[in-house]
């Protein structure tokens, strides 16, 4: 063999043998590569699936790397609603693509690769099988995988598009199906794992809102989003009725009526027993079928609310969706419960501070509110204007309130009360500050002006006459008011200096406004004032008496004297009875003061006693209730008549009818009438219960009150009251004296009604004592005797104590 | 709108920033006849005082929709200015539609920012109406995730819309890239085209490089670091892999990725200063890949396929070509052959584009971000 020859052959061979080797290591490399290509593809698949990851973040990963690996220009996720597939996550579709709404209807291959629960693919070439958006641009392949993990929502599929001629092999479908099964399953416990974290995250803080509203609006809102329906809402259940309790959503016409009773619900058979309920309908022609889901809200084991969601998501109806309504709806179980609990601490919360703040007979504030509010006010910036305050005090309450007994006086507060509300401002605070006593708060007051106007407002409120169970009652309020400026005055200074200006107004006469400056108010003395000087009056000298004689009508001459006490202030000067009388009983100071009455009175009778036919004067002393409290009385005052020389029989003790005036006062009196002394009861007539204080003391006298002598001339009712008093005083042997004669008239009828004593300004006003011993000098001997009973009396004539 | 659109170009390569920007302007403006462009695109040296730059092409052209990017070279009409010299400026009027956006703080979240950054374009373009659409991204290089971007992008656009752009370069010098928007020079951000066609628009990605050896599976991955290749450090592998040509023919040799068609989709790979293997855009763990090289010769022969692959025919008024810096390394002297072969597959139709750090292109599936390709588009 030519070496040369075979050294060619053998180069030949080898290049063959080259060539070959390369072709075999092409092969093999081409081999290795493939292999690599479809471990890395599934190890990147079963990477993307297992990646912890939010449940849309995992979805959306796993589709683009489904589209990656598998050279699919389309990937997504569609579910079966009806006849159509409806894209819920894609890769490779605009998000705004028409298949993710309305869908398309399923084609043959979706529809037997869903039926048989296998992946199918083939060629589509543009078919009906091809979402709209993507015919007519190429798409040649398409492979159906079925996802559906819960039989009870509905049929899903794993849809690939690829437009690249090479079709999908069955390996890949194996894959495809693998894969599409772990991704629904990660995304199934992915999208529970969020709903139940946003629950245990949010679910809790229903119970932060306590009101209903606020609460199902909140609950609704999460109850959507979890469920993902395209509607949600809550009924409340009571009382055998079902309330539409609140709604998010689209509006949906076929929503029924509410009210309806609950066993009209469709889901009342499985919510009574604390299950879900889930239905499906195919709705109207056109539309998709909604799904729906009705889970119960229970406590106590009974079934409170039902939390209702629906869409055209079958997934509504799937099992994890159930799970997380039903942790929703044991949340909202125990806030609704909270709530209730809330509301009615709530509640009691209201009415103990309404109580603590309020006046339970006319629901004003009370005396703590209106200070707590003056403070208020004063706190505020001075710019926001000036406090006013104004004080009210009924002008007369007690006696009608004694006369018409404490209900009507109750009533009348409460009318009062009424009719003070409605002319003042919204904005103002009207409290009832002691029994007939109401201050009013302005806030933002300009002047004084503002505060003498809306006084004025207020008497006008009480203009027209109360009507109480069957009287009516005329009243009038005296009014003091003040202003204060924030930053200077203090409620304390505010509320003395209106009381005070109330006071001023009282005094001079009823239905009187008077508003203080500050110079007034500085000059003026409070109540207060007054209360802590009432004690030092007596040793002070303040007090002095005046007498108002008692005159037998018939003759005009004076047969008694009626003892009236007065206090001139160092700085008030003249304070009216009406003011410190009660302040006196108040501080039990008029005990002291009683007995240097008392005593006054006794040396001044014995002085006139002395005068030509005076010798029989009787002198009339006021005792309050507080002293016949007082266990000293009796020996005092018979102590006090001797010693200054008269006989008990000489002193006529006179009493008011008054709700004080007990049945404990009634022993007292009857030692003295055992003593001698004699006791009248004064203004007779005005107390309901009148007639009893007869029986209860050893009443020898009755004084006519003054307000029935007023009517005698037009008022055929107080003549018969008059005649009536003087009837029962004729029967019982009483002596009646009649108060209030201010006219001839007055004086001509109640002779004629056979009325035989009175007093009054026609006869005489209250004198000092020397006015009094130049009356009785003018006017002669007493006719009859004052101290001495007339024939048609057992008893005598008297003065009395507290002054008119 | 069924006027053909036309283009112009004009380059510079003047030293004052805002001179140069007026020069290439005018040159740009002056082959459409000094109308006012529809749309400009910018492609500069990072050399410049940017916003000067930008101001000096709007004191030219007005406040028209203008985009670009910082890049590492163009190409233009056949001629390339090499990186670190100059710009070139496109105008762009008639027979499209143009919506420009941006977006911001890409990084924070890829693919929210691309879904904004399509959203915002296509309002802005308001083209509904028109019968085809495309999207043109131009991103900042730098950005660790431009696929992220691109996936959120396609969000938007589906797959129906193709996609393509480059990411900015800086002069291969790795410090900082910019995109413009406006008379705005923006970093670790985004800007993009929505483009209403009245034809259909095609983009093609030409590669060029060839597998070598057995495919390796890449294990590990942190960012744009690949820590492990078969379970061994990817340097080494790397290293071991690159075959007699060692570590001198760095440029000239990635990693490609194997595609489900058995396809490439390469990925620009160096060793970086800290000794770990570095890619400009984060492998997918478990992802197959084999080495891949390229010679000048099979690179410059796959730019004329795509071009014309994306003419087929249709008279277009400009190619786009997005062609990595990557590959002008490995042409090394040829480099300016690339422009040349790209301009004579074009004919007379004005060819321009920029040396990208990575191209957009979306052809098949949501993977649509290249390194060390020629991307193309025709308008």
């Amino acid at each position: 063999m030519n070496p040369v020859s075979t050294t060619r052959a053998e180069a030949s061979h080898l290049s063959e043998e080259v060539e070959r080797l390369r072709l075999s290591l092409a092969k093999a490399e081409a081999a290795a590569s493939d292999a690599f290509r479809d471990t890395a593809r599934l190890i990147r698949l079963l990477t993307a699936v297992g990646t912890p990851s939010p449940p849309e973040g995992l979805l959306a990963r796993t589709l683009t790397v489904l589209s990656e690996v598998y050279s699919a220009d389309v990937t997504c996720l569609a579910e079966l609603v009806g006849d159509r597939l409806i894209v819920t996550a894609s890769c490779g579709l605009p998000e705004d693509d028409p298949a993710g709404s309305g869908g398309w209807v399923i084609g043959p291959t979706a529809r037997q690769a869903l039926n048989r629960g296998q992946p199918l693919a083939r060629s589509v070439s543009d078919s009906d099988e091809v979402p709209p958006s993507l015919r007519g641009i190429g798409v040649r392949f398409a492979a159906w995988i079925p996802v559906t993990l819960d039989p009870g929502a509905g049929g899903e599929l794993l849809i690939l598009f690829r437009r690249r001629p090479e079709p999908f092999k069955q390996g890949d479908l194996r894959i495809l199906s693998s894969v599409g099964y772990r991704m629904t399953s990660a995304f199934e416990a992915a999208e529970r794992a969020a709903a139940i974290d946003r629950l245990a995250k949010t679910g809790h803080e229903l119970a932060r809102h306590l009101d209903m509203p606020r609460l199902l609006e909140e609950a609704v809102s999460l109850l959507r989003t979890l469920t993902g329906g395209d509607r949600a809402w809550i009924v409340t259940l009571s009382n055998g009725m079902a309330h539409l309790g609140v709604y998010a959503g689209l509006p949906d016409e076929s929503m029924p009526s509410w009210p309806r009773r609950i066993d009209a619900l469709p889901a009342w058979g499985a919510a009574r027993h604390g299950e879900p309920y889930r239905w499906q309908t195919t709705g109207p022609l056109g539309a998709l079928p909604q799904t729906g889901l009705c889970a119960p809200v229970m406590a106590e084991g009974e079934a409170i609310a039902l939390l209702c969601a629906s869409g055209t998501r079958p997934r509504l109806l799937g099992k994890a969706t159930t799970e997380v309504v039903t942790v929703l709806a044991n949340h909202l179980a125990v806030a609704m419960r909270n709530g209730d609990l809330y509301r009615a601490l709530a509640r009691s919360e209201r009415k103990l501070r309404q109580r603590a703040t309020h006046d339970p007979l006319t629901g004003l504030a009370n005396r703590v509110l209106a200070r707590q509010s003056i403070e208020d006010a004063l706190a505020r910036q001075p710019r926001m204007g000036a406090v006013g305050l104004l004080f009210c005090d009924l002008d007369n309450f007690k006696s009608i309130n004694d006369r018409l007994g404490h209900e009507v006086g109750d009533e009348l507060i409460q009318k009062v009360a009424r009719r003070l509300r409605e002319c003042v401002r919204p904005d103002d605070v009207l409290a009832r500050f002691g029994g007939d006593e109401f201050v009013l708060v302005v806030d933002g007051a300009r002047s004084l002006g503002d505060i003498m106007e809306m006084g004025r407002r207020i008497q006008a409120a009480l203009v027209q006459p109360f009507h109480l169970r069957g009287d009516r009652v005329q009243m009038t309020a005296s009014i003091g008011g003040v202003l204060g400026m924030p930053g200077q005055a203090t409620p304390s200074e505010l509320l003395r200096d209106a009381d005070a200006a109330m006071y001023a107004a009282k005094g001079k006469g009823p239905g009187r406004v008077e508003v203080f400056d500050a110079a007034a108010s500085h000059r003026s003395l409070s109540r207060l004032d007054l209360l802590s000087d009432m004690p030092r009056a007596l040793q002070n000298g303040e007090l002095s008496l005046e007498f108002q004689p008692i005159h037998a009508l018939a003759s005009g001459r004076a047969v008694g004297l009626e003892a009236l006490l007065r206090w001139n202030h160092p700085r008030q000067g003249s304070i009216p009875p009406d003011v410190f009388i009660p302040l006196a009983e108040e501080t039990e100071a008029i005990v002291p003061i009683g007995e240097w009455v008392l005593e006054q009175a006794c040396r001044q009778a014995v002085r006139w006693r002395r005068l030509p036919g005076r010798e029989d004067l009787a002198i009339w002393v006021n005792v309050s209730p507080v002293q016949l409290a007082h266990p000293d009385l009796v020996k005092t005052a018979l102590d006090t008549i001797a010693g200054a020389g008269l006989q008990p029989g000489d002193v006529w003790l006179e009493v008011t009818e008054h709700s004080s005036l007990t049945e404990e006062c009634s022993e007292p009196f009857a030692r003295l009438r055992d003593a001698g002394v004699h006791v009248a009861l004064d203004d007779f007539g005005m107390s309901y219960s009148s007639l009893s204080y007869l029986r209860r003391f050893p009443v020898e006298c009755l004084k006519i009150d003054r307000s029935f002598v007023s009517g005698l001339a037009e008022s055929e009712t107080d003549r018969g009251i008059v005649r009536a008093i003087l009837a029962i005083a004729a029967s019982l042997e009483l002596d009646v004296i009649a108060e209030g004669i201010e006219t001839d008239v007055h004086r001509d009828v109640l002779l004629e009604l056979g009325c035989l004593r009175g007093q009054g300004y026609l006869l005489s006003r209250p004198l000092p004592p020397d006015a009094v011993t130049e009356l009785l000098r003018a006017t002669g001997p007493a006719e009859g005797g004052g101290g001495r009973r007339s024939p048609v009396r057992r008893r005598g004539a008297h003065s009395r104590l507290t002054p008119r | 709108m069924n006027e053909t659109m036309r283009a112009g170009i004009g380059t510079s390569n003047l030293d004052d920033a805002s001179l140069a920007g007026r020069q290439a302007a005018e040159r740009a403006l002056g082959h459409i006849s000094g109308r006012r462009p529809d749309l400009m695109i910018v492609y500069s040296s990072v050399r410049y005082d940017l916003p000067a730059m930008l101001a000096g092409i709007r004191d030219v052209a007005g406040d028209v929709p203008l985009v670009g990017a910082t890049s590492c070279g163009q190409m233009h009409d056949g001629d390339v200015t090499p990186p670190g010299e100059g710009l070139a400026v496109l105008a762009l009027v008639g027979g499209y539609r143009f919506g420009v956006s941006h977006v911001s703080n890409v990084s924070a979240d890829p693919q929210a920012a691309g879904r904004e950054l399509a959203h915002s374009a296509r309002r802005a373009a308001a083209a509904d109406d028109m019968p085809y659409h495309a999207l043109l991204v131009l991103s900042d290089g730098l950005i660790a995730d431009n696929q992220g971007l691109l996936n959120g992008v396609y969000r938007i656009t589906g797959f129906a819309v193709p996609v393509v752009g480059g990411a900015a370069g800086d002069d291969r010098r790795l410090l900082g890239t910019s995109v413009f928007c406006g008379d705005e020079v923006l970093r670790d951000a985004a800007v993009a085209v929505w483009i209403g066609a009245p034809r259909r628009i095609s983009v093609a990605c030409a590669g060029g490089w060839t597998p070598e050896g057995l495919p390796l599976m890449v294990t590990s991955v942190d960012g744009p670091v690949v820590r492990e290749i078969d379970g061994r450090s990817g340097a080494a592998v790397y290293r071991e892999n690159l075959g007699p040509d060692g570590p001198g023919g760095l440029n000239a040799a990635h990693l490609g990725l194997i595609e489900p068609d058995g396809s490439l989709l390469v990925r620009a790979a160096f060793i970086g200063s800290d000794g770990e293997l570095h890619t400009f855009t984060p492998l997918p763990e478990y992802s197959a890949v084999r080495i891949v090289r390229s010679r000048p010769d099979d690179l410059l022969d796959v730019d004329s396929d795509a071009v014309a692959s994306v003419l087929n025919g249709f008279e277009a008024s400009v190619v786009l070509a997005f062609s990595c810096v990557a590959r002008l390394d490995v042409l090394g002297p040829r480099g300016p052959e690339e422009a040349q072969r790209l301009q004579k597959a074009a004919g007379g139709i004005p060819t321009f584009g920029f040396y990208t750090y990575g191209e957009f292109a979306r052809t098949t599936s949501v993977a649509g971000y290249h390194n060390a390709t020629m991307a193309v588009v025709a308008l």
